[in-house]
């Protein structure tokens, strides 16, 4: 025992815990369990938990098996239809991405002999690296993976790397659909990373900070309602960036086929299906920290520190199901529609947003 | 040249349309007008009329092929029946649910019920023998509620209940109007007897007078079906009512 307690001290994960009055009865007991403690320990050891559970790999395991259900259940219901329903059909074809996954992974993964091989197969897997690296810096409540003063800087940038990953899926597909998705892909990246920016630099601006625990501290009013057109203009950076229903150029179904990922079949398409999941939720929890308050909310008694964790993902999913259900009211702009909105409508906004910032600044609301 | 344009817009009315938008979506995801019935395991409520797989009872049956006659697809073949009688069988390959042979029925003999979902392995099976259309047919029922399609003044609801529907419906047999053969021009018959062989109930008799061929109708006898007054070569026979 004395030596597990020493390793734990020694590890430096003692002070950061993630407390949870509810549980810590249960926790204290079982340190009876030889190791168990130490396991733990870690486990609760804030920026391990925000990197292995919570917003981390787990929450997003879930989200991913779980939110393409919710989406299709709900655009279904929003058009007259029924949505996935024949698997588990007693509870609504609940896990219909269960039986996507099995069946991607158990389909061949055909590389076509006019790809470039290597880079075909690879940037499946790499675009993961920038969905899931800015998980590492968005906090649920106050527990957070790395603390960094410049972590919306940080998420900005990896987020900026994803359309790079987009384009090299298309180019190393060699098709000359991928190659149309691909070039309209690059065309919106442009139109609507500037404004992005220009919002969220806007809110940086109003809040002094960069630091996501920071910004949701200071956010006594949401964000929202102090600077309504940043949000708005975000939000729709946001429905570009994850390529949505209005914004759907780069993947247009019907003209395209599926864009840039054509030609991907097997458990490289499954991967590439689910990597607009992790940016909408990645962009989603952005939009969580910056725009309503992150994971303030009311204290839900006996949750502890999981209080703020829980009204974070509340908010997320709220902004995601706003997101993906946009598809279901508006129809698919044409690509020079969505470029003069994305340079002209949305670039004015975002301007307008970042002198209302100053200008809020300047006054002292926050 | 005329060009089309996109309407204009101020940018209230447009803030206005999306909201309108907005509101529509977030009004169907919460109280859907879904009409979507879920087959197996629901069945929608049919009308009693409702044009389904063909049921048949031999004893109603005076065999006038009306049902043969007036079926558009010709799905309704007559075959021989061991009485010497001539019966319908339907072939569903061809059927096209019209149901004019169960409107053309004078003695009720055909009648309808409310299955929808006539399946069959392999096209042999799809021509219905006059033996099996008599008895209802195997059904496999899975379903536990019953859809009821209501409609007010503005939308179609769907109303649930856990019943099951009958799918064989009694309908009250049509007022049978008793008609009967009548020669209206004695004098103009050939004496071919083409209407003795095609009667099935025996009720042409022809007597041989003096090398004259004479037909005789017996009024009691005859079933009223018509099919002498179809064949017959010099067109004068007809229906009239006993």
């Amino acid at each position: 025992m004395t030596d597990i307690n020493t390793v734990i001290t020694g590890l430096g994960i003692e002070g950061n815990q993630v407390s949870v009055p509810l549980l810590q009865q249960m926790l204290d007991l079982l340190p009876e369990i030889p190791m168990i403690k130490l396991l733990i320990s870690f486990i609760l050891w804030k920026p391990f938990f925000a990197a292995l559970i919570c917003p981390g790999f787990a929450t997003l395991g879930i989200l991913l098996l779980f939110f393409p259900w919710i989406e299709r259940k709900l655009c279904g219901r929003i058009q007259w239809r029924v949505g996935p329903h024949e698997i588990v059909w007693w509870l609504g074809g609940i896990i219909q991405l269960l039986a996507d996954s099995l069946r991607f992974l158990f389909q061949e993964v055909i590389v076509h002999k006019d790809a470039h091989r290597p880079y075909f197969l690879q940037f499946p897997f790499l675009t993961f690296i920038p969905a899931l690296l800015p998980l590492l810096f968005i906090p649920a409540g106050n527990i957070v993976a790395i603390e960094t003063p410049y972590a919306i800087q940080i998420i900005l940038a990896v987020i900026c790397l994803f359309p790079l990953f987009i384009l090299g899926l298309g180019w190393a597909s060699n098709s000359r659909f991928a190659f149309i998705g691909t070039v309209r892909e690059a065309f919106m990246y442009f139109a609507y990373e500037v404004p992005f920016i220009i919002a969220v630099l806007g809110m940086i601006f109003l809040y002094g900070t960069s630091d996501p625990v920071g910004i949701a501290n200071k956010q006594s009013i949401w964000g929202i309602i102090l600077n309504p057109i940043a949000a708005l203009t975000f939000f729709i950076a946001a429905a570009m960036a994850t390529s949505r229903m209005p914004f759907e150029i780069a993947e247009a179904d019907q003209e395209l086929a599926a864009g840039p990922h054509v030609e991907y079949s097997g458990i490289a398409f499954g991967l590439i299906y689910v990597l607009c999941y992790e940016k909408a939720y990645v962009l989603a929890g952005l939009m969580t920290i910056l725009f309503l308050g992150g994971g303030s909310g009311p204290e839900i008694a006996g949750l502890g520190d999981l209080s703020g964790v829980i009204w974070f993902l509340l908010k997320t999913l709220i902004v995601l199901t706003t997101l993906f259900v946009l598809r279901t009211i508006y129809p698919r702009y044409r690509l020079d529609q969505g470029l003069s909105i994305g340079w002209g409508a949305m670039l004015s906004l975002s301007l307008i947003a970042l002198a209302l910032s100053i200008a809020l600044a300047q006054v002292g609301v926050i | 040249m005329k060009k089309v344009t996109v309407p204009e817009q101020s940018l209230g009315e447009k803030v206005v349309k999306h909201a309108a938008a907005i509101k529509v979506a977030m009004k169907e995801s919460v109280y859907p007008l879904t009409a979507t019935v879920f087959y197996p395991r629901e069945r929608k409520k049919m009308p009693d009329n409702f044009r389904g797989y063909l049921m048949f009872d031999p004893d109603k049956c005076i065999s006038c092929w009306e049902c043969a006659f007036v079926c558009p697809a010709n799905a309704v073949q007559m075959k021989e029946a061991p009485n010497k009688r001539y019966y319908p069988t339907v072939d569903y390959g061809k059927c096209i649910f019209c149901h004019f042979c169960v409107d053309s029925c004078s003695g009720g003999a055909l009648k309808t019920t409310k299955i929808h979902d006539v399946a069959y392995k392999d096209m042999d099976e799809m021509l219905t023998l006059t033996e099996e259309m008599i008895e209802e047919p195997e059904i496999i029922r899975e379903d536990k509620k019953l859809v009821e399609y209501e409609i007010d003044e503005q939308d179609l609801h769907l109303k649930r209940t856990r019943e099951e529907d009958t799918l064989f419906v009694e309908v009250t047999p049509p007022v049978e109007i008793p008609m009967v053969s009548q020669c209206i021009e004695p004098e103009s018959c050939l004496g071919c007897r083409i209407c003795e062989e095609m009667c099935e109930s025996g009720a042409i008799s022809s007597i041989i007078e003096r090398q004259v061929v004479k037909m005789a109708i017996d009024r009691d006898k005859c079933t009223g079906c018509g099919l002498c007054v179809k064949e017959c070569s010099m067109q004068i026979l007809r229906l009239v009512r006993k």
